[in-house]
């Protein structure tokens, strides 16, 4: 089980975001996709799931291509693969437990009632269940965190797709979601995280991807990129804002 | 000949040939018919957009794909929470019409009998539906393209994509059956208020009798079927055209008030449009000898 980017390109307008975008991502490991701001992390995995299209080239996810279907299509593909969105992103007409049981209704099929067990179950995984009735806006950042896992979680996908999962988080709170994301592994899951955070990439990370002009400019182990010779790469690391890299917009 | 062209060479720069064209003037030339062209193919791409989504909104609507309870929460959005406006707007434009036409009747004729009568019948065929569909186009559409929009910019749409939830049967349909069925309850109240504001202006400032004022003789059952069959296309328009804005936003906050703004003129503009049409269908259809 595998997933598969050949070749992608992907413009908005004038800007040519993803150039040939080439990466393999094997079954049950934590690969994280790194790189500066606005290089296309997030549109990368946008496409994984039919959020987004490419322009050109292909996506596979265990053999088989996921561009171009139509929107129903990607409903079985979004069943297996889940994502945790940049801010959390619940919906804010629904309660905690609603937020947590409406992929479960709409997946799955479940009557309402069942499917607010199964939620509240959920959310006692990521100790959330004492907040289930309340509104997303009246949770801190982390707790809103750990509800949307919990969504993303609830139809137990095989691949979780993480859009900096520690963005906004305290430091406690940003480690808890990273022993959360490894904690995956255990369960077999493959986990595809889009980050920032150093300090995640090199403790929980198996691979990483960094992403530089819109193609995988190295992919390794943390060791193998902390010992690169590359000086775009070394400085991503050591965040020094003179070197080489080009970074949009600065 | 030659000579001349010697002397100009000689004192100026070489002049272009007469047949290469300066092409900045060409370019200025060209600049309006381009932005007209864009202008078009992207009004035209707009309406291709809202016709797509008024055909998916229909063919949902057919399938009963809208969530249980959420139309019921839509008509009180769209319908209860729009009384205050409508009845305040309504009421004020009957008494200020009312008073401008008794008088100017007052100083011509003098006769100021006919007035509730050829209000009414106005009312009931024009005024009801479209003020009060222009009512709902700036308070329900800039409310659609204001909620949907933000969840687009949050992507709380991709998230609804990603929970296996149609966003058109999620956030289109239910306020598309709600503004269906709430538009001609609210014109039908609006009309009320109108009559009730215009009959008391009549009868205070005037003395005009409200026995008088209040006379449905001239309404014909043309004139009700016009009223009504304008209230549903105007309350499918509204959501369709205001919700069309709020999918297509694009950027932050900004992009959030740019189609909020949108919404409210495109559905103010498909109101009238829509309004125009009707008008003339129902004039070609029942002409006023047989009305």
């Amino acid at each position: 089980m595998t997933i598969e980017f050949r070749d992608l390109h992907k413009s908005f307008g004038a800007q040519h975001v993803l150039r040939g975008l080439t990466m393999t991502i094997e079954r049950g490991e934590v690969f994280f996709i790194i790189g500066t701001s606005g290089v296309g992390k997030s549109v990368t995995i946008k496409h994984l799931v039919g959020l987004l299209q490419p322009d050109s080239g292909e996506i596979l996810v265990d053999g088989k291509p996921v561009h171009g279907l139509a929107e129903r299509e990607y409903y079985p593909l979004r069943k297996r693969l889940g994502m945790v969105f940049q801010h959390s992103t619940l919906f804010d007409s629904l309660t905690v437990l609603d937020n947590v049981a409406l992929p479960l209704r709409k997946h799955q099929r479940m009557r309402m009632s069942a499917a607010r067990e199964a939620a509240k179950e959920r959310l006692a995984v990521v100790q959330m269940e004492r907040y289930a009735d309340r509104w997303p806006a009246e949770l801190s950042s982390g707790m809103r965190k750990r509800v949307a896992i919990a969504r993303t979680l609830t139809l137990e996908p095989q691949y979780v797709l993480f859009d900096e999962p520690t963005t906004g988080l305290d430091p406690v709170s940003a480690r808890r979601v990273d022993e959360m994301i490894k904690r995956l592994q255990t369960l077999d899951v493959t986990s595809v995280v889009v980050s920032h955070d150093l300090t995640s990439i090199f403790t929980i990370a198996d691979r990483i991807a960094f992403i530089y002009q819109g193609q995988a400019h190295i992919i390794g182990t943390p060791e193998q990129l902390r010992a690169a010779d590359d000086p775009i790469v070394q400085q991503f690391i050591s965040g020094r804002s003179d070197g080489p890299m080009e970074t949009p917009g600065f | 000949m030659s000579r001349t062209r010697d002397i100009r060479s000689a004192d100026s720069p070489p002049a272009p040939p007469a047949s290469a064209p300066d092409p900045q003037r060409v370019a200025l030339l060209l600049r309006p018919p381009l932005l007209v062209g864009a202008a078009a193919l992207g009004g035209a791409r707009v309406a291709r957009g809202i016709a797509s989504l008024f055909a998916g909104t229909l063919l949902r609507a057919i399938n009963r794909q809208s969530e249980r309870g959420a139309v019921a929460e839509q008509m009180f959005n769209i319908g209860n929470r729009s009384l205050f406006f409508v009845a305040v707007t309504l009421g004020f434009i009957a008494l200020v019409s009312v008073f401008q036409v008794c008088l100017q009747l007052n100083r011509v004729t003098g006769d100021l009998s006919k007035v509730g009568l050829e209000l009414i019948k106005l009312m009931v065929h024009e005024s009801a539906p479209s003020l009060t569909a222009m009512m709902l186009a700036t308070r329900v559409g800039a409310g659609i393209a204001a909620e949907i929009g933000s969840m687009v910019v949050t992507e709380q749409v991709d998230a609804l994509r990603m929970s296996g939830v149609d966003p058109v049967s999620y956030l289109i349909l239910p306020r598309f059956l709600a503004c269906l069925l709430m538009t001609p309850v609210l014109a039908v109240f609006a009309f009320g208020v109108a009559l009730g504001s215009g009959t008391a202006m009549a009868y205070v400032a005037f003395g005009v009798n409200p026995s008088i004022f209040v006379d449905f003789s001239a309404v014909t059952a043309a004139d009700v079927g016009i009223g009504v069959v304008k209230c549903f296309c105007f309350g499918a328009a509204i959501p369709v055209v205001s919700g069309y804005c709020g999918l297509t936003t694009f950027g932050g906050s900004e992009g959030v008030g740019a189609a909020t703004t949108r919404a409210v003129i495109n559905a103010s503009l498909a109101v009238l449009a829509l309004d125009l049409l009707l008008t003339v269908a129902g004039f070609m259809l029942f002409p006023p000898s047989a009305a």
